[in-house]
Order: C-alpha cells, then structure tokens, then sequence
C-alpha cells in the first residue's frame, strides 16, 4: 500500500493540508466541523507535528483527540472518533465558542467574497432561489464566536463556461452571507460588532494563499510552484492587494506526506479537488 | 409526562402519533443513527406539510423530501458531504418552492431548544448578527444588554411537536441508551412535546441502568423494536454505514422526482412495508453481515467506503 521509499514529491491536496495545518497554533481548542476532509488531516497532522498540545475536536462526533484508523467519506462515523481520550456534546461544544475558549475553526463556501464573507446557503435572492446550498451547520455561530478562522477551498480556479463566463468561487460579494467575515451584511465593520471573534485571517486555496489586511480586505501572500499572480487574478472576482514579500509558500517534508498518507489510505480528501488538480505535484528539495 | 408501564407499540402506530403540518425534529445527524425506518413508515403513512428542525443531516431529510411530506426547513445542512455531495431531492424540492427554506444553524437551534426545555420563551445568542439569518428569519429579536451593552439576538423557544428518533436500546418503559455522540436527541427529546423511539433492542431495566440512561422515560410517548432500524446509516456498534445502498440511494434520487419514486420509493418503501421484506431488498443477510463485520478488522472496516 505504502512505497517503501520516502516521497519525493508532493501533491496539491497535501500542499493544502500543510498550509491549513500551519495556520493551527499550538495549545488552543480547535474544530474540524463536517464535510472537510482537508481539514480533518490538517488538524491531525498539526497535532502530530508543531502542536502536541492542540485540543482537537472532530466534528459530528465531538470526540477530542481521536486516533481515526482512517479518514472515512462522511464525519459523523465511529472511525473518526476512534480513541478519542473524551468527548463532548453539541450543546457543549458551541458553549464553548460561545465562552471564548475555542481558538480557531475552518469554513468554507461556495461564494467566498474579499471581506472574509462566505455563502453555503443559497444562489439568488429572496425571490428568486436559484441553488439550495446544503446549508452552513453551525458556521454562522461559530464565525462571530470562534476567535480565529481559517477558510479554505479547493475550487478557486474559475475555469470560463461555454460562454467565457466565469462563476467566481472568490467572488466581489455574496448572494447571502451565511458565515460572516469582516464586513457584516449591512455594510458594518467587523470590529464594530460585539462578536468575541476576531475573524478569517487566512484563505489557503488551490491556487494561493491569503492573509486579511487592517481593513478585513483578503491579500495575496503566497503563491504555489505552479502557479503565478496572473492565474489568481484571473480566477478571482475582485481585486486584491499583493503582499510585498509575496514568495511561494513552502512544501511538507516527507515525513508529512507520510503520514497523510497512512492516515487518508482512500484518499477521501482529493474527493475536494477537481479531476485536473489531483495530478498536480511538486518536487520536494533535496 | 408520559407514565404508561409499558410504552412497545408497532412502528405504524408509533409513526400514526405525527400529524400533517407537524413540526418534526428528527435525531440522529449525517450518516450516523438516524431513524431511517420511522422515515420510512412515516412516508407510507403520507403525512404532509411537515416542517422540520434540525442541526447536520443527510439522507434522512432528502427521504421525506423526495416523497414530497416537506413544507418547510429549518435544518442547518442537508447533504452527503465529500461522499456524494448535494441532497438531490432535498435541493429540487427547494428550488421548486415546495419547501420553504428557512435554514438555521446549530446553535441557534440549541438555544431555542434550551428555551423550550428550561419554560422561557427565548434564550440570548450573541452570534447571527450582520448575517443573513436576520432578515431570514423576522421572527429572531434584538436587545442591548443591560448588564454590558452588548447588542444580543433573541431567538424564540422551540418545542417542536415530534421528535423521531433512533436508538441502541430501551426498556419497556421507555428509558432510553444511546450510544455514540448522541446529537441533538437528548435537547429534542426534551424540548418535544411528544418523542417516539425506535431501537434496534428492548431490554430489562436493570440491565439499561447498567449501560446508562440517556434519555429518561418521562419524555417518550412510545418506543418500536425495529431490526437495523437505521439502515442504511450506521448504528454502531451494531452496524457500520452501507455507502453502497446510499450510492444507490443517491443514484435513483439525482434521476428526478418520477425516478425516484420508480426506482427506490416503491422498491424500498411501499412494496417493502415491513422491516424484514425491507431488509431482504437490501440483500439480506450477505449485507448485513457486512455491515456487521465492520469491527472484525480495520479492512473489512474500509471495505464498507470502497
């Protein structure tokens, strides 16, 4: 099942599990939610590297510090929760945002806009529902609650439709805000907000890396080996500021992609990436 | 309160206690543990106009809404997550206007089922705030807070009419165990003003006690023994989750409405109206013996997500 030689490159899905995994501190309480298997491995793998201490909490079943066997395709299952040294329930665990003590949480969306905003429910408007969203879980809570967010896509690249249109995955605005980011549905400033959260402070992609400037504005940080500033503009539906360091991002070593390997033998999590970006992959130094 | 000795009845007259336009939380959350027989029984008995609260759900809800029983949502997710994506009938139904969304989000589903279970007609929830819930939901209030100034939401008590929900056991007075995370169940059970119960077993109380009650019998209007009551979800640890029935599940449901309603309503609902003929449609014994070796060994664990 394994290679017996160590990798020597990686693939992007690992790239992402890595950068997700690095924006984790050490010593915090964090939260896996359902339906994010890049960050089921991320949250493992920070835990198995530069955060021993990291309380981890898997989602759906609410085990803390679980020993999966492997990644299973959906969250709420006994193998996900395997060996977990406690456990908490529903109510508990969004007390526990609500309370101040769980340091980061990672959302997504299938409308990300610059301000951090993220869209699960709905396409269109009030009158006009033109695609039911699954629906965001607890995202909405735990966006004002939670004290840093992570958000993460595998779908950033807008590829043109027969028409040359683009449908933006990061996008100007969006249709409903369902997890809210740095500027609230009517147009205030997050830090006018009583919410105990301090918002996203990272978008990792399959394409580039963000941070959020003193406005709350999404910039570009870093950028992929394969990748370059003209491809994360084209695939964007706004405009964004570039960091001035802007570097590409590091790669996982090879004990990394080891063990997410061993942890993910189904490869559940390239079921987030397109047909296309599961062949890519990057040489490793040396 | 529910004080009868014995609460065993048969899932048809379990199921004949929801009635149309009821508000119907269902237990259970994504592919684990959810009462997907009850579901079952409850699209024969062709309740209508339900309306539906609750926190992660999947095939449960895209069930009731492929048989056309939905009037209104309020769950926070229905889907099948990375496994097979959007709820095909749940998302049609939707689009259609046959249901009314009026998503929610846990937490605020907790709150107002904490309002209900403690008698008081809201709860506080600092979060939604400068989210779309707001104007989705009127109903939702604000206040300043008069002890830090803080503008808080107010979200309204829920006692939703029924709670459906499946567990490992029971005894026949209606105690309740529950193995695994139990979701939502315990607060609906008692935030609900009725709850019926189907289990894979009924035991003696003493031996219940044993195990721990979960749910105490007061709250729960009736119980069904039911044989793989969740399938095809999972009910460890007596039952692992049959992704292939899903997949064939979810098939017939991306075809449309009239496919659906060929293919699997009246393969697996109507034509097998009791539990065992369903279970003989599922492949029988070879399935669940299947499902049951999940702890035999991590492979034949895997083998059940190939």
């Amino acid at each position: 099942m394994l290679s017996k030689t160590k990798p020597t490159t990686c693939t992007l899905g690992e790239l992402m599990i890595y950068q997700i995994s690095k924006t984790i501190e050490d010593g915090i309480l964090a939260f896996h939610g359902f339906g994010s298997p890049l960050v089921q491995l991320a949250l493992h793998l920070a835990k198995n590297n530069h955060a021993p201490n990291l309380i981890l909490v898997a989602g759906a079943t609410y085990g803390i510090n679980p020993k999966p066997p492997f990644l299973t395709p959906t969250s709420n299952d006994l193998a996900m929760g395997w060996g977990a040294e406690c456990s908490i329930e529903i109510d508990e665990l969004f007390d526990v945002a609500a309370s101040g003590r769980m340091g980061r949480m990672f959302l997504s969306g299938l409308q990300i806009d610059k301000w951090g905003n993220m869209n699960v429910t709905r396409l269109g408007d009030d009158k006009k529902l033109n695609m039911k969203l699954p629906g965001g879980g607890g995202g909405c809570n735990l966006s004002c609650d939670v004290e840093n967010i992570t958000i993460w896509t595998a779908a950033h690249r807008a590829l043109p439709n027969a028409k040359g249109r683009r449908r933006y995955r990061l996008t100007e605005s969006c249709d409903y805000i369902t997890n809210v980011g740095h500027l609230t549905s009517d147009n205030t400033p997050r830090k006018q907000m009583s919410y105990l959260g301090k918002g996203p402070d990272n978008i990792v992609t399959d394409l580039a890396l963000f941070d959020f400037d003193d406005d709350g504005h999404a910039r570009l940080i870093n950028l992929y080996p394969d990748t370059s500033i003209a491809d994360v503009k084209e695939s964007t539906g706004f405009k964004f500021p570039i960091d001035e360091n802007l570097s590409v991002c590091e790669l996982p070593d090879a004990a990394m992609i080891e063990f997410i390997r061993k942890l993910d033998p189904m490869k559940i999590h390239e079921r987030e990436l397109s047909n296309n970006d599961r062949n890519r992959n990057f040489a490793l130094k040396g | 309160m529910y004080v009868n000795k014995d609460k065993r009845c048969e899932l048809s007259e379990l199921i004949a206690e929801i009635k149309n336009g009821d508000c119907v939380a269902v237990g259970g959350g994504l592919s684990c543990r959810e009462p997907m027989a009850a579901l079952r029984e409850l699209v024969r008995q062709d309740k209508k106009t339900l309306k539906l609260v609750g926190s992660a759900h999947g095939i449960d809800i895209d069930l009731l809404a492929g048989a056309g029983l939905v009037a209104i949502s309020c769950e926070s997710y229905v889907g099948f997550e990375q496994d097979f994506g959007m709820a095909p009938n749940y998302r049609r139904a939707c689009e259609s206007g046959e249901i009314k969304v009026e998503d929610s989000c846990c937490y605020t589903l907790v709150q107002q089922l904490r309002a209900a279970i403690s008698g008081l007609p809201f709860m506080p929830i600092r979060s939604i705030l400068g989210t779309g819930f707001i104007e989705l939901h009127p109903e939702y209030k604000s206040m300043v807070c008069p002890f830090t100034g803080d503008e808080l939401v107010l979200v309204p008590a829920l006692a939703p009419d029924i709670a459906i929900i499946h567990a490992q056991y029971a005894d026949s007075h209606g105690n309740i165990h529950i193995e695994g995370p139990p979701v939502a169940d315990i607060l609906f059970a008692k935030a609900s003003k009725k709850v019926i119960v189907t289990v894979e077993k009924i035991i003696e109380n003493d031996e219940l006690v044993k195990k721990g009650v979960t749910i105490p019998y007061f709250y729960i209007t009736g119980i069904s023994e039911v044989d793989y009551g969740a399938h095809p979800t999972s009910c460890y640890p007596m039952y692992g989750y049959d992704r292939e029935h899903t997949a064939l599940y979810y098939d017939a449901a991306k075809k449309g409405t009239e496919i659906f309603n060929d293919e699997y309503l009246n393969k697996y609902v109507f034509t097998a109206a009791l539990n065992e003929d369903y279970l003989k449609a599922v492949g029988g014994e070879e399935t669940l013996k299947k499902l049951e070796a999940w702890d035999t060994s991590t492979e034949a664990w895997m083998e059940l997500y190939a």
